[in-house]
């Protein structure tokens, strides 16, 4: 059956029975919900859409918003660009006008075994995991020991870049977690760590830098369509020429989007006009030390530095607003 | 809650996604489902306005929506009559998907922008959610950017090249996958779960394996035939069930019980080469039973364990080796010896296989196939099933694609067949998208051994190609044979292998063999090239011999892309390249082909069980029995894909054209006679009056006449060999100049440009045989680039089973192409002119890798080339 609850507590009463949630189902595959499993479709939920800007600058996304109504968003684009240029690049036209900000946030990985009825692993309630000796070329970069398939959002890259706070709801009450905190790097038996009578109610972005600069690459071998080896954010906060302030997020390196805390900190005070300085290598040199690559992801290494550098020197170009 | 579709309303169904309830609940099959995840953009419909994949949405989803089907548009959208107009389709599958949302774009672009015409980049992005496997990439950004500038707009517009364009932007145009009663079953195919293994039962479980006993709803299962009774490939059809619905035969097919004994698997094929490595062909007998992937018999070959060959072509071969031994004795640098590998391809037409199969009362069977062999099918069926051919009819209306994957016999027209006579009532099989990526055919990936040695004065000296092809359980690799084609009379030796493996088999594709020879044969030149400090463009005009291509080295020679392209070292994130390569193909033909015309209500109607598989040979068939005619194209219904009709040509070898066309030609002819015997005053030639040709088709009403394929001048090279194949005099030639942007931060090439130029003599329909060219050059830069079928080490499972995992070149990726044709050299061919599918494919990879060397100095060697591969080779 399916249920269409109009507000959250009616939504979470309905999960608490076990029933599924539904919402933009652009990634419908695996697994179509068991036969006679209730669904509850999210898109008519009150109070899960929209962007309404808040206080000081800050944002506050509704779960259920489709990603092409956040990268179409004209305040976002001028307070939140890197949001909204993430938001552009993924997917297809037609697959952001389904796809939902928390199914983004909460939908499956890509691995192709995974996908694979003839195979099973850790993500399926199996043993082991057949990409690790198998093929897992578009595998992580950062081994965290089980599932070795990267976390696929594209919007949780951003969103760490964005200081994001994530707003979840279940029967017990509400409650905001960093967006960091929605992932975990052994990831366990899925891809969040969210319960399954949990929601995600909707997005939380505080206010902009007063200098905001941003970059976002997508390393692929396709112009568009095309899950990224890479991805970087940049978050520069410049003022006078100084970054003051450096928030830097990559993905599709290892279970869970990261923040490159000791780049952002060697970020600061780097002048817009003389790119990359020799601390910021360093830093970039040492997250690169930092990679244990799989057999056949070593190429990642060279791929998350080039990355990074790019994204860096793309937002220290920018002329902001 | 109701929903909106097309301006009714109509109930929304609790189950199922969107695409399946209009199609099937609705009998909107303008919507196409090709992969079934959202990728190719092949079902997608507006629903309030907005471009959407309804293979995804569930369909409860529509209710209080409106929706807007590619029927919905009417058919005289700007957009749609743009289509047509420039010719932006081939086969026609992908075309309702991308018509709906370049409709959606243009009304929104004019809106934004007025009148103008958007350019490619906004293009590319407003559809990159939409993939053409034919490539007709040019054709749709010309004719939305037309649309956006309001070139549609008025009523009138010329009759399109391809007749058939209106109904396929119409999405009027029906598919075998589109066909179906209420009265039709769904089949699916149960396949091997392991890797090598004999087969020890096959249980039906609740199915029925006979005709006649059982409800009337129970499921039907029936064995395919596994030769030996042994399994060798994970995928490998074993049975099939039928059902009532899909979910039913889904259900039905997951109670057939398989027993397997395994047996010891090789999935590398360096394992396989291994001494004591499990063999999968033991004896004579199973070696003489491995499926070939060869479109001409292929010859017979020495085994080695799993090893087959070599195949040897040679001229002068003991010359050659001789000559490169002393050569690498003695360190001469003029001798370039590199290797170079490519990976499997899939043809993966965005129509799978499929087949509706029907027993008629009279023992006769109806077969609606996807095929680009209509005559082979029959031939085949008709064995299988021990009937005369006059008892099978096949019909293949409109034909998804291709590529050489649809010949004869598939599994999905077999399985259909069975399961049709023990169900008693007709059969639908359609592959899905995993399937069809999993086995539905492939190009087999190659590894190719390539030495040149030129001299002093840069004169080849010899030329040797070992190449091994990894065609899974299949055999016939025939790359380095295709060496004897290239750069004169020079000593050579030519080896072909074959390495079998416990993977799925291989199919001919678009010039099988070519690509991958020319990846390696067209690098190693450009790197004798190097050595010798000379011009790539001079070197081959030295050593190429062949007229149509020296004509074409000619106007290379003046191209602005060529001429002013960048010298010397280049630096910087982006470099720019440029990259050229030469190529050949045979040219053959189907010396039985044959048109009818027919007179019927005072128009022409020409009918040859000849297939459209996006080639347009529809097209040229009519324009030319017009022109001879002397009588307006509108005049002239062409009706093909039917075997019922006097014998037409397999859409395979570059052959439809140079068959079909004299055939129509003579036809046109021979009624220009008849109709001269009762209007004399019609003229023997050009154009008539339509008043006349009204007069005298009116006094000819019931006139059939049969125009056949007249040999060539001088004749042809073989006789007419099994399936109405001739090689005929003279070689086709082709050159492909490429530009690429490299990005060495990320490792992306992004082909830029494209100068293709062809030598096959006269073409028939300009705007058609370029759209071919183009669209070879789309299927060549996938193959270059980013096309790969990915499997496990373990057992061989192809992982790259959906389109997301294997990629196909989208709108965005694809290099603007410009055509150019040589149109002489092919005098002695009736109507002089011959087929160009398969030798405008062969060279473009090759070109791209010359390119990227161009840009960046690294020299690839292994196809495709990805991201990981250039930053390994620019570290």
């Amino acid at each position: 059956m399916i249920l269409r609850p109009v507000d959250v507590d009616e939504a979470l009463a309905h999960l608490g029975t076990g029933a599924l949630a539904r919402a933009g189902h652009t990634g419908a595959a695996p697994p179509e919900p068991p036969a006679g499993a209730d669904v509850v479709d999210l898109t008519g939920v009150d109070g899960l859409h929209g962007v309404h800007p808040g206080p000081e600058g800050s944002v506050r996304v509704g779960a259920a918003t489709t990603v092409a109504e956040l990268a179409a968003d004209p305040g976002l684009a001028r307070s939140h660009p890197a949001l909204v240029r993430t938001a552009g690049a993924l997917a297809t036209p037609e697959v952001r006008a389904s796809a939902t900000v928390g199914g983004n946030l909460l939908q499956r990985n890509r691995c192709s075994y995974l996908r694979n009825p003839a195979f099973s692993c850790l993500q399926d309630g199996g043993h082991g995991c057949p990409a690790r000796g198998g093929d897992h070329a578009r595998g992580v970069v950062m081994d965290s020991g089980g599932c070795v398939e990267p976390h696929p959002s594209s919007l949780a890259v951003a969103l760490l870049a964005q200081e994001a706070q994530v707003e979840l709801a279940c029967a017990e009450g509400r409650r905001r977690v960093e967006a960091h905190e929605l992932f975990a790097p052994d990831g366990g038996a899925g891809d969040h760590v969210l319960a399954p009578s949990e929601l995600v109610v909707a997005v939380h972005l505080p206010g902009p830098f007063a200098g905001e600069r941003v970059g976002h690459l997508r390393a692929a071998s396709r112009s568009h369509a095309e899950w990224p080896l890479v991805e970087a954010v940049a978050r520069l906060d410049v003022a006078g020429g100084t970054v003051e302030r450096a928030r830097i997020a990559v993905g599709a390196v290892a279970r869970e989007p990261l923040r490159l805390p000791q780049v952002e900190k060697a970020l600061v005070g780097s002048r817009t006009e003389q790119g990359i300085g020799e601390g910021v290598e360093r830093a970039v040199a040492q997250v690169q030390q930092g990679c244990t690559p799989l057999p056949l992801t070593g190429y990642k290494v060279a791929l998350l530095g080039a990355a990074v550098r790019g994204v860096i020197e793309e937002a220290l170009a920018d002329p902001g607003r | 809650m109701d929903t909106d579709v097309n301006g009714r309303r109509c109930p929304v169904p609790e189950s199922g996604t969107a695409a399946e309830h209009l199609r099937e609940g609705l009998g909107l099959t303008g919507a196409k489902v090709a992969c079934g995840s959202g990728v190719c953009g092949a079902c997608t419909v507006l629903v309030d306005g907005s471009p959407t994949a309804s293979c995804l949405l569930p369909a409860d989803r529509l209710a209080g929506r409106t929706v807007t089907t590619v029927e919905g548009l009417g058919g005289d959208h700007p957009v749609q009559r743009a289509f047509a107009g420039h010719d932006a389709m081939q086969c026609g599958f992908c075309t309702p998907g991308f018509v709906v949302a370049a409709a959606a774009f243009t009304d929104r672009w004019r809106a934004e922008h007025g009148d103008v015409p958007a350019g490619r980049a906004e293009i590319a992005e407003a559809l990159s959610g939409h993939l053409c496997r034919c490539g007709a990439y040019e054709g749709i950004f010309s004719a939305v950017a037309a649309a956006c500038a309001g070139e549609y707009d008025g009523e009138e517009q010329p009759a399109p090249p391809r007749p058939d364009a209106p109904d396929k932007a119409a999405g009027r145009a029906r598919f075998t996958t589109d066909l179906g009663g209420t009265d039709t079953w769904e089949g699916v195919i149960v396949r091997s779960t392991e890797p090598h293994a004999r087969v020890l039962k096959v249980a039906a479980g609740r199915a029925r394996t006979e005709p006649g006993a059982g409800g009337p709803d129970e499921p039907v299962m029936v064995p395919l035939a596994v030769p030996d009774g042994v399994v060798r490939y994970v995928g490998q059809p074993v049975a099939a069930v039928a059902a009532p619905t899909a979910e039913a035969a889904h259900r039905a097919a997951g109670q057939v019980q398989v027993d397997y004994d395994p047996l010891p698997a090789v999935i590398g094929s360096e394992e396989a080469r291994r001494p004591g490595a499990p063999q999968l062909y033991p004896t004579a007998e199973e070696r003489d039973g491995a499926p070939a992937y060869g479109e001409a018999p292929t010859p017979p070959a020495p085994w080695n364990g799993n090893v087959r060959g070599p195949g040897v072509v040679s001229r002068r071969g003991a010359t050659a080796v001789d000559r490169l031994r002393r050569a690498h004795r003695t360190e001469d640098p003029l001798l370039v010896a590199q290797e170079y590998t490519t990976a499997a391809q899939v043809h993966s037409a965005l129509e799978p296989h499929a087949a509706l199969a029907r027993w008629e009362q009279d023992g006769s069977l109806s077969l609606e196939v996807s095929t680009q062999t209509v005559r082979k099918v029959v031939a085949k069926a008709a064995a299988h099933w021990g009937l005369e051919p006059a008892q099978v009819h096949v019909r293949a209306g409109h034909v998804g694609g291709g590529f050489g994957a649809k010949q004869g016999l598939t599994t999905d027209v077999l399985a259909a067949g069975e399961l049709a006579r023990v169900a008693g009532t007709a059969v639908r099989v359609r592959l899905s998208r995993s399937e069809e990526l999993i086995d539905g055919g492939h190009r087999p990936g190659t590894r190719t051994k390539v030495a040149l040695l030129a001299d002093r004065r840069g004169r080849l000296r010899a030329m040797a190609v070992d190449s091994e092809g990894d065609g899974g359980v299949s055999v016939g690799s025939n790359v380095a044979a295709l060496g004897a084609l290239m750069y004169g009379k020079t000593p050579r030796r030519l080896r072909d292998f074959d390495v079998v493996t416990n993977r799925p088999p291989g199919a001919p594709m678009r010039a099988p063999g070519g690509p991958p020879l020319a990846w390696a044969l067209e690098q190693a030149v450009d790197t004798m090239a190097e050595r010798l400090r000379e011009d790539p463009l001079t070197l081959r005009r030295r050593w190429d011999g062949n007229p149509k291509r020296r004509a074409l080295y000619r106007t290379v020679a003046d191209l602005p892309l060529w001429r002013d392209r960048p010298r010397g070292a280049r630096t910087g994130r982006f470099r720019r390249g440029v990259g050229l390569a030469a190529s050949t193909w045979m040219y053959m033909l189907a010396p039985q082909a044959r048109v009818e015309l027919r007179v019927v209500d005072g128009a022409v109607v020409a009918r040859s069980a000849t297939q459209d598989i996006g080639t347009g040979i529809r097209g040229v068939v009519g324009s030319t029995v017009a022109d001879r005619l002397g009588a307006p194209a509108a005049w002239v219904h062409v009706e093909i894909g039917d075997s019922d009709a006097v014998h037409g040509t397999g859409a395979f070898g570059s052959r439809s054209t140079p068959s079909m066309g004299p055939a129509a030609a003579q036809a046109a002819d021979r009624l220009r006679a008849a109709l001269r015997e009762r209007v004399p005053e019609l003229p023997a030639s050009g154009p008539v009056d339509e008043h006349t040709l009204k007069e005298a088709l009116t006094a000819a009403e019931g006139v059939s006449v049969v125009g056949e394929r007249r040999t060539d001048r001088w004749g042809q090279l073989t006789p007419s060999m099994a399936e109405d194949l001739a090689v005929g005099r003279g070689l086709s030639g082709a050159v492909h100049v490429m530009e690429v942007e490299v990005d060495t931060l990320l490792g992306r090439v992004r082909p830029t440009r494209c100068w293709a130029g062809l030598g096959v003599g006269r073409v028939y329909s300009e705007r058609m045989a370029r759209n071919q060219v183009e669209g070879a050059v789309v299927q060549g830069v996938g193959y270059a680039l980013f096309e790969e079928r990915r499997h496990d080490p373990v057992t061989g499972t192809v992982l790259s089973d959906d389109l997301e995992d294997y990629r196909l070149p989208g709108p965005g990726d694809v290099p603007e192409t410009r055509v150019h044709f040589h149109q002489e050299g092919f005098e002695h061919v009736p109507g002089s002119g011959v087929g160009l599918g398969e030798v405008c494919a062969v060279g473009v990879a090759a070109a791209v890798g010359n390119a990227v060397h161009d840009a960046t100095g690294w020299r690839p060697h292994a196809l495709p080339v990805r991201p990981d591969r250039l930053l390994e080779g620019l570290r």
